[in-house]
C-alpha cells in the first residue's frame, strides 16, 4: 500500500485468525534462531516448544512466544498501513495471559483516535488486541501510525 | 552485571553494541516464520523499491545483543539460563525502514530492574541504528526473569 489510507474512529482493521499449534510456534522460534545467524536453525527445548520443561518453569502447559502474536499484529498494521506504518509507526503489545495450544487467535485494531497533523498529515491511534474464541482478551496494546 | 547470566544485568547497565548486514534471507526467513506475506519482506516488488527487514525484528536483535553481553546464558547458541524469562511487553517505535544491505549497529541499556507481584524484571531499551547514523528503531521491552514467584522452586 502506498496511497493514503483514510480511516475514521470506531473504524475496525482486520487482522488474522489463526490456531495456536506446535508447528506454528516452531516456524516461529526456528525463524528467530535463523534472522540471528543468518543460516537455517531449528528450534530447540523451551517453555514454547517442550512440555515437561515447561512444566519445571512453573507453567501447566508450553505457551505461544509472543513474539507471534505481535508480528501477526504488525502484519494487520502492515495491510492497513503499508509503507506508513513501517516507516513512521509505533506497536506496544503486552502478553496479559499465556497462550496456549489449540487457542484460536483473533487479531483485531479499531481506530480510537484521528488526528490532523500541521503538515496534512493524519495521526492515527490504534487499539490493537488478540483474543481466543471466547472473546477472552489475552494481548493488549496499542498502534500509532501517522500518514501523510 | 554484563558477562554473567541475564538475571544478572542490572539497573545501569550499557550493552556492548552489536552490529550486522542485514540480508535477503534473514528477512524473509523472519517474515516466512511468523507466516507473514506482505512483498516489503520478501522481495524488492513492493512500493518502498528495496526488500525491508520486518520492524518486529527488532527482538532478534535484542537477542542479539544479550548474546554478546551476556556469556554465561548465550540463547542463540542454545545456552540456557537457571530459569526461562518470559517476554511481558514489546513496544518499538519505527523511525525509517530497514533495508536489506544495511549495516545496522544496536546498543542499548537496561533502565531499570524492579520486583511485580513478587517476580522480578527487566527492563531494556534498545536503539537501532544505520552504521551512518538513521534511527531505524528505538524499543522499550519488559521482561519476566522468572515465572514462578521468588521463593518459589
Amino acid at each position: 500500500m502506498s496511497s493514503k489510507p483514510v480511516y475514521k474512529v470506531g473504524d475496525e482493521i482486520a487482522g488474522p485468525v489463526r490456531g495456536i499449534t506446535p508447528t506454528r510456534i516452531e516456524w516461529y522460534d526456528s525463524a528467530m534462531l535463523s534472522a540471528a545467524t543468518n543460516e537455517l536453525r531449528q528450534v530447540g527445548s523451551n517453555i514454547h516448544t517442550d512440555q515437561e520443561f515447561a512444566k519445571t518453569q512453573g507453567f501447566d502447559q508450553v505457551n505461544a512466544d509472543g513474539m507471534i502474536m505481535t508480528n501477526w499484529c504488525s502484519e494487520m498494521m502492515v495491510k492497513a498501513f503499508g509503507l506508513h506504518y513501517l516507516e513512521r509507526g509505533e506497536l506496544r503489545n503486552k502478553y496479559i495471559r499465556p497462550v496456549h495450544l489449540d487457542v484460536e487467535l483473533r487479531v483485531r485494531g479499531r481506530i480510537k483516535e484521528a488526528v490532523a497533523t500541521k503538515d496534512g498529515g493524519v495521526l492515527y491511534v490504534v487499539d490493537v488486541w488478540c483474543e481466543d474464541q471466547h472473546g477472552t482478551k489475552l494481548v493488549d496494546g496499542d498502534a500509532r501510525v501517522e500518514v501523510r | 552485571m554484563l558477562g554473567g547470566y541475564i538475571s544478572d544485568l542490572e539497573k545501569g547497565d550499557v550493552f556492548k553494541p552489536v552490529e550486522y548486514v542485514v540480508t535477503s534471507f534473514m528477512c524473509s526467513e523472519y517474515a516466512h516464520g511468523s507466516e507473514e506475506g506482505s512483498e516489503f519482506f520478501h522481495s524488492a516488488h513492493n512500493p518502498a523499491g528495496r526488500q525491508v527487514r520486518p520492524p518486529t525484528m527488532i527482538h532478534v536483535d535484542k537477542m542479539r545483543i544479550l548474546e554478546a553481553n551476556c556469556d554465561k546464558e548465550r540463547r542463540i547458541a542454545g545456552m540456557k539460563g537457571p530459569d526461562a524469562r518470559v517476554h511481558y511487553e514489546y513496544h518499538a517505535k519505527h523511525h525509517s525502514p530497514a533495508y536489506v544491505g544495511d549495516r545496522l549497529v544496536v546498543t542499548g541499556h537496561i533502565v531499570d530492574k524492579y520486583v511485580k507481584r513478587n517476580r522480578p524484571y527487566l527492563h531494556y531499551y534498545l536503539e537501532v541504528r544505520t552504521a551512518d547514523g538513521r534511527l531505524v528503531t528505538t524499543y522499550n521491552d519488559h521482561t519476566l526473569l522468572r515465572y514462578k514467584p521468588i521463593g518459589v522452586e
